[in-house]
């Protein structure tokens, strides 16, 4: 759980940590999209190059490396699924499975595309503070009628501030069980409902104290928000990226 | 004059109250948002298929604040894997994930919940009326979500059953079951800001 927390915003002053959030935003999206329709070699060279972006951000890679270790776990079963199940030529045998070169291939374009997307959004969240994410966020919902943007603003921050807790909650919870023996319970009913019923009322209640302390500092709609600016750079940055994004398309 | 001020003061008192009554349903969806968003990673590890919670939690937030604040929670969680937050299984956001294989069960949580929100008002309490509603629920998740994969995958509708489906079936089954004691549990917490 230490990769929702770990891989937050890292302050910085360069290009990335410079470039209008809603830029940023935009060009998250492109790549995501972008992603979907490639081949394996510009793949692997894309998700080369979003490294070399998210390193230049001032993630430390040592951390990102730990941080991310289950997810490579999950692309490893997600490469190995692809490569033994998809019928083509044999490469070797992997046990009692044929290996076949398509679904070494097939494997390896599908892990490449989820990780240039976890990349892209690792490179956004280390270079935005949620101020301006958020601020971006409304920006984008304002031109959308019966959306209170500034709510789901505040809504989203919420998110991600109750995010570590409930995990927290959700360990200690699960601790205390283990403690006095839940596992010789083997009824998963049971056990469902006696992890989440107190999971449950204990965030509730936190909630409950969060609203009241919002309430007492006159929390109301009508905020101010991280201030937006873009100038010429900004567009020349985007321009690249959509540039890039459509190589990504073309081959 | 008198009744004048009375009236007015009155109405004030109603306006702070519907105000703290908007802010905390606001932070209870925020909250049931961020416990879909967590409950992809929670599972309890029975068997061989581990339980996932994540729909649970979409059942609860339908049951427990209503088609309104549960439809509400459920947007601004995808919103949030949508702008990059990582909220989706797996830790991977971005709308890559909207568009991916398993998006159809991500879009699908909206019909659901609102349904279930809808559905169980009809009669407040009746555990009858909260089953059905989370068992079409379920149903329209699966419709979406087993729908796209097929698009995407191009499986036969067996193979995407058996795999997008089948498996997951007791699961749901059993969690439905723990939804009705969990909200039964849980709604005089919600309630109590919800009705004042």
């Amino acid at each position: 759980m230490a990769g929702l927390t770990a891989l937050g915003y890292i302050s910085g002053s360069g290009r990335l940590h410079r470039w209008d959030p809603r830029f940023k935003i935009v060009a998250l999206i492109m790549v995501s999209l972008a992603s979907l329709g490639t081949s394996l070699p510009v793949l692997s060279g894309a998700c080369l190059l979003m490294l070399m972006v998210v390193i230049r951000a001032g993630v430390p890679p040592g951390a990102l490396m730990r941080d991310l270790k289950p997810v490579v776990l999950l692309l490893l079963f997600i490469f190995l699924a692809r490569a033994l199940v998809t019928p083509g030529e044999q490469l070797f045998v992997l046990g009692p499975w044929p290996v076949t070169r398509e679904g070494v291939i097939a494997g390896a374009a599908i892990c490449s595309r989820l990780l240039l997307v976890l990349l892209a959004g690792v490179a956004v969240m280390a270079s935005t503070r949620l101020s301006e994410i958020k601020a971006a966020v409304e920006w984008f919902l304002k031109p959308i009628p019966g959306v209170p943007e500034k709510r789901v603003g505040t809504m989203l921050s919420l998110i991600v501030r109750f995010l570590p807790h409930i995990l927290d909650q959700a360990r200690e919870t699960g601790e205390a069980q283990r403690a006095r023996g839940i596992e010789n319970r083997k009824n998963p009913f049971y056990r469902v409902i006696r992890f989440s019923i107190p999971v449950l009322r204990r965030t509730f209640l936190t909630a409950d104290q969060l609203a009241l302390a919002m309430e007492a500092r006159c929390y109301a709609d009508d905020r101010t928000d991280a201030e937006l600016v873009s100038d010429r750079s900004d567009w020349i940055l985007m321009g690249t990226t959509v540039l890039l994004c459509l190589c990504l398309l073309m081959f | 004059m008198t009744s004048n001020k009375q009236t007015l003061a009155q109405q004030r008192k109603m306006e702070t109250e519907t105000g703290g009554r908007q802010l905390r349903m606001t932070v209870y969806a925020s909250l049931m948002a961020a416990l879909t968003a967590a409950g992809a990673y929670m599972a309890i590890p029975i068997g061989p298929v581990p339980i996932v919670l994540q729909n649970l939690f979409i059942y609860l937030a339908g049951l427990l604040l209503g088609w309104r604040w549960g439809l509400a929670s459920v947007g601004v969680y995808i919103l949030a894997g949508a702008f990059g937050l990582p909220v989706f299984a797996g830790g991977l956001g971005g709308i890559g994930r909207i568009v991916g294989p398993t998006g159809g069960y991500l879009i699908g949580f909206l019909p659901a919940v609102f349904l279930i929100g809808w559905i169980s008002a009809k009669r407040k309490g009746n555990v009858v009326y909260d089953v059905v509603a989370m068992i079409i629920g379920t149903a329209v998740i699966y419709a979406m979500g087993v729908s796209w994969l097929k698009i995407l995958t191009g499986m036969t509708w067996g193979k995407t059953l058996a795999v997008g489906m089948l498996p997951f079936l007791i699961g749901d089954a059993l969690k439905i079951a723990a939804a009705v004691p969990i909200s039964k549990a849980l709604r005089p917490i919600v309630n109590k800001t919800k009705e004042a």
